[in-house]
């Protein structure tokens, strides 16, 4: 844990009687980064967004939140914190605002009609502050839900699963509303079953089955489980040509697929690549294409799922 | 501290202003009661044998004065039945709409948010029964009951009015409350509801069958009792509000 770090836990644990819903998460995230908590379902990762906002307390473990302890110091990080639950929960035949206005004076020092109208602005739902929640789609009573989690502007966030169950342009304007929150420096832990969304959002990666399986960024992650490897097609290929491929140097093997593409291993992919084109141009190979082949976040999660499997 | 407890108060009541139905059964419930007590007071003294009032019988007027004064105790049926309704669903209704997690994640206390839902409802519900005997009064001076009402107004009366019946609406929600935060399901919360209405009904039956005579003393005594068990069941509801279990196991 450095001093920057906002959010830190170590050894936390927390059992429902016999049941382990999270073992051992040892977890630093510094300021003003977006972590992505990804894990099948019940791996754990509400009961840990639970426990760092203080609505549930470890069994054992500690963690630290803005410097202040959840298990001991709820209300403390209440005030310091936005939690965004999986559920928006509103009461519904009351108003926007009205909802907005009653979850902000329970903050000290806020204006909570100023603060609700603030909220319904910055989700583009001023327009509809005077209607009752009831009336409002998933995604509305979403970003609804995001305002009261910024009404009194904390700068550590808990997002639990902020797009399900959303259609895919709804689910594309709370993205952009999350990125415009990492823009202001906010911290944010985030929990996902979106892929794609943990890729494109998050500055590192937590995949999660009770215990933490691995953590860092997409790219590293798809570095430590999978070795980069080229795939190129030729418009034919000779077996002596393959020969002289594993011959080189900057190669470490070279395999032929089903459909006749190959697929090259080099030491240094980065640096290696030309040295592959020009030696296949050199032979009087027709490359068709040349890329690397990546393997997609859900590869790497999936394969670090299986390994983390009881 | 005042302003979050104030804060959960208002909710309350902006709930109940924007659901009819809720109107309608705070205005519905003390009529009816009103109205029944109204009409047994008014029938049953015209056709009561008058030998049932013991050796030499009675008049009219002394079996109607027996009905009335029951009323007192009967009235607090109203603060009873009010808690059965708002005081049971007031947890679990934030269960059901979900709720209840992003109101825990705001700094508001536990017991900030039960007293300001005790208050939200036996406010309320302790206007009302006032309200009610008022009308009550006033109707029984309308039917010429005026010298009868008389002999009902002794420090009892006012004693079981003015601190009887709060110490009673209090009580009737903080165990609706408690019964709502323990219980699992809208349909399990008012069944314990149950548990508000019987205690007064012993206090009824108590009066009616003339086991105990409520002198001022007594009553002031019972009051004061419930007025200290309403604190001790307060802290106890503060401490069974297990926001743990209420957050993980609520499906």
């Amino acid at each position: 844990m450095t001093d920057r770090d906002v959010i830190s836990t170590h050894g936390l644990s927390k059992r429902f009687g016999e049941r382990v819903a999270v073992e051992g998460l040892t977890l630093a995230v510094p300021a003003g980064e977006i972590v992505g908590l990804l894990g099948p379902n019940g791996a754990g990762k509400t009961t840990t967004l639970r426990m760092l906002a203080g609505i549930i307390a470890p069994t054992s473990g500690t963690a630290t939140v803005n410097g202040l302890d959840p298990a001991t110091a709820p209300e403390k990080v209440h005030e310091s914190v936005g939690f965004l639950t999986e559920s928006p929960g509103f009461y519904e035949r009351l108003s926007a605002e009205r909802n907005l206005a009653y979850f902000a004076a329970f903050y000290d020092g806020i204006d909570a009609k100023a603060a609700a109208r603030r909220g319904l602005e910055r989700m583009g739902l001023a327009g509809r502050a005077g209607d009752k929640v009831g009336a409002f789609s998933k995604g509305m009573k979403q970003r609804l839900a995001l305002a009261r989690v910024l009404l009194h502007e904390p700068r550590v966030l808990f997002l639990d699963e902020p797009t399900a169950s959303l259609d895919p342009e709804a689910a594309r304007d709370l993205r952009e509303l999350i990125v415009s929150l990492k823009e202001d420096g906010r911290t944010i832990l985030l929990s996902t079953h979106n892929l794609t969304e943990a890729e494109e959002l998050c500055d590192r990666i937590a995949v999660f089955r009770t215990r933490l399986v691995a953590l860092d960024t997409p790219d590293a992650l798809r570095e430590r489980q999978f070795e980069r490897r080229m795939r190129v097609r030729l418009a034919f290929v000779t077996e002596g040509w393959l020969a002289a491929l594993r011959a080189e140097p900057f190669v470490r093997s070279v395999e032929r697929e089903e459909d006749g593409a190959l697929n090259v291993r080099l030491v240094d992919p980065d640096r290696d690549r030309s040295r592959l084109v020009a030696r296949i141009v050199e032979m009087g190979g027709q490359i068709l294409e040349v890329r690397e082949d990546e393997r997609s976040l859900e590869d790497v999660y999936l394969s670090l799922i299986e390994k983390a499997a009881p | 501290m005042r302003r979050r407890v104030w804060n959960v108060v208002r909710m309350e009541w902006a709930g109940i202003a924007a659901t009819p139905s809720s109107l309608l059964f705070l205005a519905v419930i003390p009529a009816l009661l009103v109205g029944q007590a109204i009409f047994l007071s008014w029938i049953v003294p015209r056709f009561v044998n008058p030998a049932i009032l013991g050796p030499g019988g009675g008049s009219a007027d002394s079996f109607r004065l027996l009905i009335l004064k029951q009323f007192p105790f009967f009235v607090l049926l109203i603060p009873a039945m009010i808690a059965n309704v708002f005081a049971t669903l007031s947890i679990v209704e934030e269960k059901v709409t979900r709720t209840l997690e992003p109101l825990l994640a705001t700094p508001v206390r536990t017991w900030e948010l039960l007293v300001g839902k005790i208050v939200a409802g036996a406010v309320p519900a302790l206007l009302v029964a006032w309200a009610s005997a008022a009308l009550f009064t006033a109707a029984g001076f309308g039917l010429g009951w005026g010298p009868l009402l008389r002999i009902l107004f002794t420090p009892t009366f006012f004693l079981s009015m003015f601190l009887l019946m709060p110490a009673v609406s209090l009580m009737s929600f903080v165990i609706g409350v408690i019964g709502s935060s323990r219980a699992s399901d809208a349909k399990a919360a008012q069944n314990l509801a149950v548990v508000i209405i019987f205690p007064i009904f012993a206090l009824i039956a108590v009066q009616v069958t003339g086991l105990v005579e409520f002198t001022p003393l007594r009553t002031l005594f019972l009051s004061l009792a419930l007025l200290a068990a309403d604190g001790l069941l307060l802290r106890a509801a503060v401490r069974l509000f297990a926001r743990e279990s209420i957050v993980t196991r609520w499906k």
